[in-house]
């Protein structure tokens, strides 16, 4: 099984540690925060597992001793890909200086700190996606480690993700053969875009069901209208954690659009739907509730090409985990072993270290 | 055919909130509420999340923009957060779903459950 969505949360006073010398001590004064900006909304109880481990003054906290005991161990996870937590917001910081120091410490301190710890265990690397120049360098940076997996970029940004000036980071990642992994979070935080153009929404619950499934679908359909793929044949991405219900919906409506104004992006030569398949894959958690339905859920999904893009993850240790006894339990038999493994290794290739037959 | 089972002590029970045991080839355990230990299996119909480490609470009701206690206490999956009435095992927004209870007694300082 391959888990590509397990998170790790910063450890203040070890990533200090690596933090630029010149910019440690203000780092410091920003408190265990490190200037990271708060989410608005926030889940009633966690947004963790209670069973997941915890300090002993109850702040929720990450090790790979646990990742190990309660992921990788437990469900025989062959890879786990980590991706940052708290550390999803740091495109999202007003500074991009200080954005760049802390995603070239978090990259230095997960490689140390967790990759070196266990063979199985693969990462996103972070970059400040709000200087793209810098982000393409940090990317170029970290790239020759293969274990970093995938350039981890966030759903919440100041312009959906197809615009031009983030040209540079999908550049550096395909020239590195990196897939791109566009995590849902941050809508609305820091320096994001308010979240569903109606305004901020006054619930976590509205919150985690529309901006953070609206920020992919954007982002979606931003990539596919501004012809990043035509630009970057190679590129590949993962969208993670925006649920799939809506896919079908969206990849339709897009097509149907494209029909009547194909005229204004006159590079989409094939239907938006065709360049997605080819280009996109979605990871399977939150997998959404169907109420009974979910026959037809899984046949809508079958008509956009689901059994061949949907990578299995967790997410632990979210609350919003999901389980994958319980996923497999619902998945249709035929697509089993494609979603929980072999998509994966289709999208990494050889990055994953997997032997092949 | 059901019998007493020795779980814990009251004061292993008051001090962790929870006691879990194995019997029958199932977890079950025992949470502390308000009313009194509750014994339920420690699976949560849900994603078979361990339901007796999750938090026993207070149900919030309400009307919009106003929050109230509700007087039931359930316990909370601590996975999910579904939640569940201590008394029937039902899940309070899915009532399909549903963990089995047990019958619980304490006796000379000791949690005996029914099973």
């Amino acid at each position: 099984m391959i888990d590509t969505d397990i998170h790790v949360l910063i450890d203040p006073e070890q990533l200090l540690g690596y933090v630029d010398p010149a910019q440690r001590e203000w780092f410091r004064s920003r408190g265990l925060g490190l200037g990271l900006p708060d989410c608005p909304w926030a889940h009633p109880v966690s947004w963790f597992r209670d069973d997941a481990e915890h300090e002993t003054d109850g702040a929720p906290t990450t090790s790979v001793g646990a990742i190990q005991r309660q992921v990788l161990d437990a469900y025989s996870v062959d890879i786990g890909i980590l991706n940052a937590a708290d550390g999803l917001a740091i495109p999202l910081v007003a500074s991009s200086y200080r954005a760049l120091a802390l995603a070239q410490a978090h990259n230095d301190w997960l490689r140390e700190h967790y990759l070196d710890q266990d063979p199985r265990l693969r990462a996103g690397l972070v970059c400040p996606a709000q200087d793209p120049q810098a982000a393409a360098k940090e990317i170029r940076r970290c790239a020759n480690d293969r274990r970093f997996a995938h350039v981890l970029l966030v759903g919440g940004s100041e312009r959906p993700y197809g615009e031009p000036r983030y040209l540079p980071i999908f550049e550096a990642a395909a020239e590195c053969g990196l897939p791109v992994a566009i995590h849902s979070g941050g809508e609305g935080c820091g320096i994001a875009a308010s979240p569903g153009g109606a305004g901020p929404p006054a619930f976590y619950i509205e919150w985690h069901t529309q901006a953070v499934a609206g920020s992919i679908m954007a982002h979606l359909v931003s990539l596919l209208c501004h012809g990043m793929f035509e630009r970057l044949p190679n590129l590949r991405i993962l969208f993670m954690e925006g649920g799939i219900a809506w896919l079908p919906g969206i990849l339709w409506r897009l097509d149907t659009n494209w029909r009547a104004l194909r005229a204004e992006v006159p590079w989409l030569e094939r239907k938006p739907s065709e360049v997605a398949r080819d280009h996109v894959w979605f990871s399977t958690q939150p997998l959404e509730h169907t109420n009974g339905n979910d026959a037809l859920f899984f046949e809508m999904l079958e008509a956009i090409g689901a059994p061949d893009i949907l990578c299995f993850a967790t997410d632990y240790p979210h609350w919003d985990f999901d389980d994958p006894q319980h996923v497999l339990g619902r998945l249709p038999e035929s697509w089993r072993s494609q979603v929980m493994h072999g998509n994966a290794a289709t999208l990494y290739g050889d990055r994953l270290g997997l032997v092949t037959a | 055919m059901k019998d007493w089972h020795d779980i814990g002590g009251v004061e292993e029970l008051d001090r962790d909130g929870s006691l879990i045991a194995r019997i029958g080839g199932r977890d079950v355990g025992v949470v502390a509420t308000p009313d009194g230990p509750r014994a339920v299996r420690n699976r949560c119909p849900h994603q078979g999340g361990p339901l007796c480490l999750g938090t026993v609470a207070e149900r919030l009701v309400g009307t919009p923009g106003h929050y109230r206690l509700g007087g039931t206490t359930v316990l909370r999956c601590p996975w999910h957060g579904w939640e569940f009435s201590v008394e029937s095992g039902h899940c309070l927004d899915d009532p399909a779903q549903r963990v089995a209870t047990y019958r619980v007694r304490v006796h000379d300082e000791r949690v005996l459950v029914e099973a």
